[in-house]
């Protein structure tokens, strides 16, 4: 288990590392630069700005300085907003995006979940029916339909809610886009779950169960549950990383600052060491969470054996 | 500026769901919801629109308009733009120059402050300008300094910093020596990158000075909150000078794009968007009615020529046939949906200066492309040798429209194969720097209110001439109005210079840009204008029921 652990954290780092140099190396060969501007300036100030953020060194160059900052765990000061570092951008940036992220899958769990199991329950019934179809609606129709549509009827119609802003704390804020960022999750977890639960219920241990006169709730919970869920714990490590790297349109919908957002604008302006630094957090994450998703995995299903 | 189309919008199809499903659930428009009463309102509170973030607060970096909407709530100049657009005095209550117009003596309230108290004094003028020409700084607005005795020579490193021609005779004098007369000086004071710094909080903390936690400023706002890419808040500044005739005592800017600006208006949580997207205006007039404001901007839509390189340079016949080709009209009524206005020439029409309009601005569509056909064929080109070119323009779904419009029209009119090539705004910049664009997007807004800031694009040395024009009679006649201390007969000057800008067609004028804002009807105290500047100062809530 250990060396299990320390093997996959070990590998973790060539992968970033390669992760880190091509985020460097396209970035810096996509064509213009994060100082073109419309004011085209005289070459003292040209100058002055390259040498401020060290692009007047050979390309190598700035590699290694990048390379030997990151060690440090500094991302570099932002291009674009020159009085903000990367840091703190990201540091601004990803308690929304964990917010809403985490928000939204707990509720594809509980929608998805529990609308997976009455599907399986009542399979190939009307109500299945209606459930699989909402659920492929869910899927097919994507966030920003889905984001707009919400603002409209909840913001715009009937002024329930707010149409976007954050507010840290309050709780109006996130609704609408946590149920637009849950719902493709909802969906998806539905289909999953009554796949898993249509096999389980027919499984010999659930017949025991069922045999042995516990009441129907009780086999669900206490027999069923865990087999259902084990399938889920390998698709919910990539999925939260998902909803955090994927809200970047529900940030744009809702006028969020997460990184999403700033990833987009950096990409436009050239900012390379935001974009960089938000590719490298993308790839920490994901690592992170497939790991995490193993380990869970394994917990859930002693058949899984961790091996180095 | 070379107008930037605006951050990537991302969700063009919300916008389109927004307009069609908005439409068919409610017949009767938002605007009726809404019940304005006369007296103030009792909570002076504001959200506004932005386009984009600001790239930074601090006055000698800011760049873009959304930046220099917010520092002019938090800093003044010596001189402030008004209600409607004209000069009022700012921290410098009045001024003297000389006959030769080349020197000015500003004389600075007393009772200016700095919001932690401190007097605003000249020298915070001095440091601020020297330090928006060092090129230690690396202000990308360095250059428009250049009006400034020694601006040029120390921006380019060639005069040391403290030579630059700005002098504090004493705490509340500023002298200001200048190049030639500037007419337009006073206009250009109230800009961002002449406005004063709080020198002791600037060295203090360096580039995180205009951080909320530290920003010291001298207007009628102070910073109070900076999220990037959500908001940015000020709140009422009681040092200011002027701080009892400031209505509004909060007001939050968000940056956000076109459709989210139209669906947060909507919704209450916007009252004062920046713009909302040209293609919707018949659906949003239908729904908000007068709380849809649109009117002239100090900015034209054209297009620019390689003036050093095949087919266009010693070309006169050509660029002609082009720019004759264009039906401006339809543009103006068909693409910008009467928004806009038809160009012929490169100024728009400002307050006593007349615009140059060609002959054939005036002819029948059938004359003009007559003799546009007549041009393009002298040019050398025909059916079986037609002109093709790259036409590049930055991505923006209100430019793709047009694009494809007037290329149809070149085809049709004269037909000339241009194909419209779509680039990130940065990489157009990249390939205007290094010449690799023969037809090129050079749309421009106007830094003042002032003719010149339009002909100078085709000044030789000037940074902003990407199509590298070089007209010695031009120059001349730009070299004369430059030396004219009387506005009205420099105006004569600076018409000649345009006249001659459409003999040589220079450039293919398109329109003039439009200012268009969604503002709820208990926003008080403003009125559309040229360079779209509306301060939070002069704005007030009314009375209202509703949002």
């Amino acid at each position: 288990m250990l060396r299990f652990l320390l093997n996959r954290l070990l590998t973790a780092i060539p992968t970033l590392l390669i992760i880190a140099t091509l985020a460097f190396a396209l970035l810096h060969a996509t064509p213009g630069g994060p100082f073109d501007s419309a004011k085209r300036m005289p070459p003292a100030i040209q100058a002055s700005i390259e040498a401020r953020y060290h692009l007047d060194e050979p390309l190598w160059r700035q590699y290694a300085r990048y390379l030997g900052d990151l060690a440090h765990g500094d991302l570099g000061p932002s291009f674009q907003y020159r009085d903000t570092s990367v840091n703190s951008l990201i540091r601004q940036g990803l308690p929304v995006d964990a917010t809403i992220g985490v928000c939204a899958l707990l509720l594809a769990l509980l929608a998805g979940g529990a609308s997976g199991i009455l599907a399986a329950l009542h399979r190939n019934g009307a109500r299945d029916h209606a459930l699989m179809f909402v659920a492929s609606l869910g899927i097919s129709l994507p966030t920003f339909v889905i984001g707009p549509l919400l603002i409209l009827v909840f913001a715009v119609q009937l002024h329930w809610l707010p149409s976007g802003d954050w507010v840290a704390g309050s709780i109006g804020h996130l609704i609408l886009p946590v149920v637009a960022l849950a719902l493709p999750y909802t969906a998806y977890i539905a289909r999953m779950v009554r796949g898993a639960a249509i096999e389980v219920f027919a499984s010999p241990f659930i017949r025991t169960a069922r045999a042995k006169g516990l009441p129907r709730h009780t086999v669900i919970l206490r027999h069923a549950l865990r087999p259902i869920l084990t399938p889920l714990v390998s698709f919910l490590g990539p999925a939260f990383a998902g909803v955090l790297t994927g809200s970047i349109v529900i940030e744009s919908v809702f006028g969020l600052p997460g990184i999403g957002r700033y990833f987009v604008t950096g990409a436009v302006n050239r900012d390379y060491t935001l974009v960089v630094g938000i590719t490298i957090l993308y790839g920490v994450l994901i690592i992170a969470f497939n790991l995490l998703a193993d380990l869970c995995y394994a917990w859930l299903d002693p058949r899984v054996r961790l091996h180095s | 500026m070379l107008l930037h189309p605006c951050v990537k919008r991302l969700p063009a199809l919300g916008a389109v769901l927004l307009a069609s499903c908005g439409g068919g659930t409610s017949p009767t428009p938002v605007a009726a919801s809404i019940q304005v009463g006369h007296a103030l309102a009792a909570e002076q509170t504001l959200t506004r629109g932005l386009d984009a973030m600001p790239r930074s607060l601090d006055p000698t970096l800011v760049t873009d308009t959304d930046g220099q909407k917010v520092t002019d709530d938090l800093f003044e100049g010596l001189t402030a733009i008004g209600p409607d657009d004209n000069v009022v005095p700012g921290v410098a209550s009045s001024w003297e120059v000389s006959a030769d117009g080349r020197t000015w003596v500003f004389h600075l309230r007393p009772e200016a402050r700095w919001s932690n108290g401190e007097p605003v004094l000249a020298g915070d003028f001095v440091y601020a300008w020297r330090r928006e020409v060092d090129p230690k700084t690396g202000a990308e607005n360095a250059q428009a300094l250049s009006p400034i005795l020694n601006a040029s020579a120390i921006a380019t490193g060639q005069a040391p910093v403290d030579s630059l021609g700005v002098t504090a005779v004493d705490d509340h004098t500023l002298r200001v020596t200048l190049v030639s007369p500037t007419p337009y000086l006073l206009a250009v004071l109230a800009d961002s990158y002449l406005q004063p710094l709080p020198r002791a909080t600037v060295e203090r903390y360096g580039d995180s000075w205009s951080r909320p936690e530290h920003m010291v400023s001298n207007g009628p706002y102070v910073l109070g909150e900076l999220i990037v890419g959500d908001r940015i808040t000020l709140t009422r500044n009681p040092r200011y000078w002027g701080a009892a005739t400031v209505r509004v005592s909060r007001v939050t800017y968000y940056p956000l794009n076109r459709n989210a600006q139209v669906s947060r208006f909507m919704a209450g949580d916007v009252e004062f968007t920046s713009i909302f997207p040209s293609s919707q205006i018949h659906w949003l007039r239908s729904q908000l009615g007068n709380q849809v404001v649109t009117g002239t901007y100090l900015g034209v839509q054209m297009f620019g020529f390689n003036m050093v390189a095949p087919p266009f340079a010693h070309n006169r016949n050509l660029r002609l046939a082009l720019t004759m080709a264009v039906d401006r009209r339809i543009i103006a009524d068909k693409i910008t949906q009467g928004v806009s206005k038809p160009a012929y020439c490169v100024v728009p029409p400002l307050p006593g200066y007349t615009p140059q309009l060609p002959q054939w601005a005036s002819w029948s569509d059938d004359r003009r492309h007559a003799e546009a056909r007549r041009l393009y064929a002298a040019a050398g080109y025909s059916a079986a040798h037609p002109l093709h070119v790259q036409l590049d323009y930055p991505s923006d779904e209100d430019n793709r429209d047009l694009l494809t419009a007037i290329a149809a029209m070149w085809r049709i009119n004269l037909g000339a194969q241009v194909e419209p090539y779509d680039e990130e705004f940065r990489v157009l910049l990249q390939d205007l720097r290094l010449q690799k664009a023969t037809l090129f997007w050079a749309s421009w807004i106007g830094d003042y209110p002032d003719p010149f800031t339009f002909l100078q694009l085709g000044q030789k040395d000037y940074a902003q001439n990407f199509g590298l024009i070089n007209d010695p009679r031009f120059e001349s006649l730009l070299a004369a109005a430059g030396n004219e201390p009387d506005n009205a007969r420099r105006y004569r000057y600076l018409e000649q210079a345009e006249d001659r800008l459409n003999e040589e067609a220079y450039f293919v004028p398109l329109v003039y840009y439009a200012t268009r804002h969604l503002v709820k009807p208990y926003i008080q105290g403003w009125r559309p204008n040229l360079q779209d500047r509306m301060a939070t100062r002069y704005l007030q809530v009314l009375e209202h029921r509703g949002r």
